[in-house]
């Protein structure tokens, strides 16, 4: 077991980020060795300046909230969570003051968040139960939100699950510890593996190491398209 | 004399807009054997140039037009 | 399918493959937000007619070909192989399309389905399965561009029946040619349609307005476009951006056709001219003052059907706006607006392909029939040929009621001194 556990907590995250970024990379460099499009592609009527309108269709959505308020609703709440729970994990790691400007303990949110993020995603895989979306969805679109949603579960009960152990046996210190030398390249996983609630950090970052891997093959990619493809929408 | 020629087919397409004589002309054309005529007549007055180039770049052959008031006919012999 | 085709058709979609098309394929994670966004789709309720099913289609082939995922997990992606039924698929997906690009706005990363619907047409040229109408349309329009002098006495015969009417709507200086051809160093090339419809109201206003204009021999009309043949595309274009360049004009105007006018003024590259749609050039006369309207002209309700490649696609919003404040009291926008507004239902080359289309084209665009219904009005204006042949087939078909015109007869018709 403790074999397993350490395979998890060190090479496969190591390979996981390669595999990350190296693979957003590959996609990106494909993209842009592709021969540009004089035309243009835009929608009128337009507006400027261009990238700022990109900028808020990227972020606010307008026309999904025109067409659809209440996947609208799950979607922002779903990444706000998502960028606050990424803000978290950096704090775990760092000591982020600029991020203190509005005090709160580390870690953010204490699972609720995981908790809005995980109905959010629930949400999404039901959504893709019913026509027309039903017919849409392929393989790929629920593994990745039941992937997601494994992470998200096992990450945010993480602290819940403290409470029915030894609660300060390990937390937030024994986890920025273990992280700080695996950034330092010199991995020691510490006390993380022993305690009785180790089982839930280590299928969080099993999890979380797969959709690592998975990201940039798959439609996961938007997150970085969408800049982009907007920008091309609004000229 | 044009009014002597001899068709195998009539199609009127009196009235029809731009494309649709074209259209018609060339589906009525499938119709009747290689070396049979297709009359047709028109109102568009854009076919006046549309039915040479058609039949330029589908090979078939335009024997005769001629010109009444505002129609225009056509006797189009099927080569291809 | 054999090999030697599969390859062909492999090549050309690598052709098609520039870095926003790229985009495109790579990006949607088939939300659905786009479904009831498609006239098709919001008017008969079938899951293929929904924009991202449409995509899909192509995408399942581009996955398979181009993509590691497709290549080493196609059951993730539900990436397929290139065969009969799948060009089966592309030619329901891209012959369902109108092109009108109105699930590109709801889109949250605003992926252009006219785009990728281009390589499901150009794959079914290269295997010789598109509606062969199309094809033989862009070759009439081509072979008309070769032997143009050889026509050139037909056409300006057939021109000569149309004077008369031209001059029944304006009176013009004896001596003038109320339609004139090959004028060297005119301010405007009209390029207009076939139909007399197009070149005598225009022509009318013209000469009201006194400008120095010249008409096209070509009809402005891009079959090329509708069938998604690139190169054909650009020989029809071509034909008149050379006529421009030979006479030296300073600006091309382009009927009322939204294909066209699109095609020339953003898909074609920068030219030596100006580039306007016949509208802007009426919206421009009644500001400089060179052309009054009777606003009596017409006493019933009007409303106007905004073209997708003339508003959405290509930004004529306003100025067909500003004319109408010119012919009638009674104006009533249709909702929702122009950038939201629904597809007639007949681009994408669907009205060019005729009795073939017509029952498709009926059902789908029932939305369509129900948003000019609510206007109340009993005029429905447009500019675009296309438009106002379905626009006549809806009203037929779905008794609405009104009496569709093109905007630029109406202008024609309210000319006053």
């Amino acid at each position: 077991m403790d074999t397993i556990y350490t395979l998890i907590l060190v090479p496969m995250v190591y390979l996981a980020f390669f595999v990350f970024f190296a693979g957003i990379i590959w996609r990106i460099t494909a993209l842009i060795r592709k021969p540009k499009l004089p035309t243009t592609l835009k929608i009128y009527p337009e507006k400027k300046p261009a990238i700022l309108w990109a900028l808020t269709d990227t972020f606010f959505l307008p026309g999904v909230r025109r067409n659809n308020p209440v996947l609208w609703f799950f979607l922002m709440v779903f990444h706000l969570c998502l960028l606050l729970l990424f803000i978290g994990h950096l704090e775990l790691v760092w000591d982020l003051p600029m991020f203190q400007m509005i005090p709160h303990e580390i870690f953010l949110g204490n699972g609720f968040l995981g908790i809005i993020l995980s109905v959010s995603l629930l949400f999404f895989l039901f959504r893709r139960f019913i026509s027309p979306t039903k017919d849409l969805s392929v393989p790929e679109d629920y593994f990745v939100l039941i992937l997601l949603f494994l992470t998200v579960i096992f990450g945010s009960e993480m602290d819940w699950a403290r409470r029915w152990y030894a609660y300060e046996e390990m937390g937030p210190a024994e986890y920025r510890a273990y992280l700080q030398t695996l950034l330092a390249f010199k991995p020691d996983i510490g006390d993380v593996n022993i305690s009785g609630h180790s089982f839930m950090l280590v299928l969080h970052v099993f999890f979380g190491n797969l959709f690592l891997m998975v990201f940039p093959f798959s439609n996961l990619m938007h997150s970085i398209f969408a800049i982009p493809l907007n920008k091309l929408r609004r000229g | 004399m044009t009014e002597q020629l001899n068709s195998d087919k009539e199609l009127d397409l009196k009235g029809l807009p731009c494309p649709m004589p074209i259209v018609k002309v060339s589906k009525g054309i499938k119709d009747i054997e290689i070396g049979q005529v297709l009359k047709a007549v028109t109102t568009d007055p854009g076919s006046l140039n549309d039915f040479p180039a058609w039949a330029r770049s589908s090979g078939n052959e335009i024997l005769d037009t001629h010109q009444n008031g505002e129609e225009i006919t056509f006797y189009i012999k099927r080569s291809a | 399918m054999d090999k030697q085709l599969q390859d062909k058709l492999l090549e050309l979609f690598t052709g098609k493959l520039s870095r926003q098309v790229q985009l495109y394929l790579d990006t949607c994670s088939r939300c659905g937000v786009c479904s009831d966004t498609c006239h098709v789709y919001a008017s008969m309720p079938i899951p293929k007619y929904t924009p991202a099913y449409r995509a899909e289609v192509v995408r399942r082939i581009f996955k398979k070909y181009f993509k590691a995922q497709g290549k080493l997990l196609p059951v993730l992606g539900e990436a397929k192989i290139l065969d009969e039924t799948a060009l089966d698929e592309l030619k329901e997906a891209a012959y369902s399309c109108t092109g009108c690009r109105r699930c590109m706005v709801y889109c949250p990363f605003g992926i252009d389905t006219q785009q990728i619907m281009s390589i499901a047409k150009l794959l079914l040229i290269g295997a010789n399965s598109e509606p062969e109408i199309l094809t033989m349309l862009a070759d009439m329009s081509i072979s008309k561009g070769e032997s143009i002098e050889e026509s050139k006495e037909r056409f300006i015969e057939g021109l000569k029946r149309l004077e008369t009417d031209v001059i029944d709507k304006w009176k013009i200086k004896a001596g003038k040619t109320p339609i004139p051809t090959d004028a060297q160093n005119a301010d405007i090339l009209y390029v207009a349609l076939a139909g007399a419809h197009s070149i005598v109201p225009a022509a009318a206003i013209f000469n009201a307005a006194g400008e120095n204009w010249s008409l096209s021999f070509f009809e402005a009309v891009n079959f090329g476009a509708f069938v998604g043949d690139p190169a054909k595309t650009k020989l029809i274009s071509d034909r008149i951006v050379n006529e421009a360049k030979r006479l030296k004009v300073k600006e091309v105007s382009i009927c009322e056709c939204g294909t066209a006018f699109r095609v020339m003024k953003h898909l074609s590259g920068p030219q030596p001219f100006k580039v306007s749609s016949l509208t802007e050039v009426h919206a421009r006369y009644l500001r400089e003052g060179r052309i009054k309207l009777d606003q009596s002209k017409f006493d019933l309700p009007v409303t106007y059907h905004d073209p997708c490649q003339m508003a959405r696609n290509a930004g004529v919003i306003d100025d067909p706006r500003f004319i109408l404040q010119h012919l009638t009291d009674d104006f009533r926008e249709m909702a929702p607006d122009p950038k939201y507004n629904w597809c007639c239902g007949g681009g994408g080359g669907l009205v060019a392909l005729g009795e073939e289309t017509l029952d498709f084209r009926m059902k789908s665009a029932r939305v369509k029939a129900d948003q000019v219904k609510k206007t109340g009005a009993k005029i429905l204006a447009t500019a675009c040929e296309n438009c106002h042949t379905q626009l006549s087939d809806l009203n037929d078909h779905y008794k609405m009621n009104v009496e569709v015109k093109f905007l630029s007869s109406m202008v024609a018709d309210a000319l006053v001194h």
